[in-house]
């Protein structure tokens, strides 16, 4: 475990060393402070007649359908390839490879420094939504909800990013692989949204997984199916992902 | 005396049909192996294996009585520098320092300090790797595989891209750690005079193959200079192949 902690230190501090990780933080806080803008114009063109707590109850969770869908997942791409196939590249991958430590763990380590990251970033995003909801005059209402919705929703983020860990797995080119990590997923954002027969059985389908939880939800043992599937989708992305990593050779 | 490392029956053959074909050899605590081929030869496969950056095709490779694969506790003991050293461009020395010494409780900062002052890039410490020369770049590697106090040293050409000075310097660090400390090396060189001028024993690799596996004094004994004895080898194989 100490080797594993290790190691994943050291991922967080790489990561934490290149600065696009930062801008595009400050990028998706400045779009969740824009968003809640629109409760000033919302606001003067009804002459005050919707309230701005009507308008802003729970901006976060107005806010999750962007950082869900399209921030976090896009962040996830980069720093996994960053961390895989970017140090397969340019060899820097030896640097770990070379110390007393399993490949599991190296690739373990790798996809939960991405997790971290994402995980982060989606806390400070919250952190931002939830001042500028009350600096702005909304008020306090949805805060609590939208914390709920966060942190449910960082389970369907696990496995996607593991998902991403296995695409780094099989090509070379850091390129190559974003724009397939990209194209990938827009496919299966497409198809869970446009092909309802398959919806359910597609784990992106599940990225607002708080959505069954929470508010109007079904009953617990019809979800169970639901969480079965995710946590199926996370094993095999998982040990795949790791058996293809463990037989490269760097 | 004890066996480091081993190699039994080792091949490991890339898609592209080269690697190393069937070399088995061990190496003994102390002693100063060279592995000398020319550039596509085995060395570098060698010696990739035995870091776990490449998996054998066949055979099996051990270090301190520990199957490779067993990376966590094979690779303990074990510094290396294949090819280039891995550095991060936009991280400082002291940055990668302290990242390699995460890996090994026993290294503190004034360890780190030591490492860097041997290797003379104490005053750039805090200068990004990316901003070093390619000798600068060779040092910190050193720097790397030094650090944990290893007792086996895996270098693959150490001195590439190094001053004369500065190889001088490499090659006096070599033989006082392993008289002094009892450090065991495997060096691989392309090189016979450096070979020559540092190693116990001299395994030579040609394509692929282990031509010879024998002390210096042996090698020296019936040719004026490794190199001779290098090239002597070299014949005796082509030759035996035209036979």
């Amino acid at each position: 475990m100490e080797q594993f902690r290790a190691n994943l230190c050291n991922e967080l501090f790489k990561l934490s060393k290149r600065k696009k990780y930062l801008v595009f933080l400050i990028l998706g806080s400045l779009i969740c402070v824009a968003s809640a803008l629109r409760v000033l114009i919302i606001n003067y063109l009804t002459d005050g007649e919707v309230s701005r707590q009507a308008i802003l109850g729970g901006l976060m969770t107005s806010n999750l359908p962007f950082v869900l869908l399209l921030f976090l997942p896009l962040m996830a791409i980069m720093a996994a390839g960053d961390l895989f196939v970017g140090e397969q590249a340019d060899h820097t991958i030896r640097f770990s490879l070379m110390r007393p430590v399993g490949k599991g763990k190296l690739f373990f380590s790798k996809a939960a420094a991405v997790f971290l990251l994402c995980a982060f970033d989606l806390g400070v995003l919250y952190l931002v939504s939830t001042v500028a909801q009350v600096a702005l005059g909304g008020g306090t209402e949805g805060i609590l909800t939208s914390l709920g919705a966060c942190l449910l929703d960082l389970i369907p983020l696990a496995v996607l990013i593991l998902f991403f860990c296995l695409i780094n797995q099989l090509i070379k080119g850091q390129g190559l692989t974003v724009l397939l990590c990209v194209v990938v997923y827009i496919l299966l954002l497409v198809l869970g949204t446009y092909l309802p027969v398959v919806g359910g059985l597609v784990f992106t389908g599940y990225l607002r997984w708080h959505n069954l939880w929470i508010g109007i939800t079904l009953p617990v043992f019809s979800l169970l199916p639901r969480v079965g599937l995710l946590a199926g989708y996370g094993l095999v992305f998982g040990s795949c992902g790791y058996l293809l990593f463990d037989r490269r050779d760097a | 005396m004890d066996t480091v490392l081993s190699l039994d029956h080792f091949s490991k053959i890339y898609s592209n049909g080269r690697g190393a074909r069937s070399i088995t050899f061990s190496v003994e605590r102390g002693q100063v192996v060279g592995l000398l081929g020319p550039n596509g030869s085995g060395k570098t496969t060698i010696m990739k294996s035995l870091t776990g950056l490449a998996q054998p095709t066949e055979g099996t490779v051990t270090l301190f009585g520990v199957n490779a694969a067993d990376r966590e506790r094979a690779l303990q003991n074990v510094g290396a520098l294949i090819e280039q050293p891995a550095l991060y461009e936009n991280l400082t020395a002291l940055d990668h320092l302290c990242m390699a010494a995460r890996y090994y409780p026993q290294v503190d900062r004034a360890r780190i300090d030591k490492v860097l002052r041997i290797v003379g890039l104490l005053p750039y410490a805090k200068e990004r790797c990316g901003k070093f020369s390619l000798g600068m770049k060779q040092r910190m590697g050193l720097a790397l595989a030094l650090l944990s106090e290893p007792e086996l040293m895996i270098l693959d050409e150490p001195t590439n891209g190094l001053d004369i000075e500065a190889t001088v310097e490499i090659r006096e660090i070599i033989i006082r750690l392993a008289k002094e400390k009892g450090v065991t090396f495997l060096v691989a060189s392309h090189l016979a005079s450096e070979i020559e001028k540092m190693c116990d024993k001299v395994l030579v690799l040609y394509e692929g193959e282990m031509l010879s596996f024998e002390t210096k004094e042996e090698a020296l004994r019936l040719h004026p200079s490794l190199e001779d004895y290098f090239l002597a080898k070299v014949r005796d194989k082509k030759g035996s192949v035209v036979l």
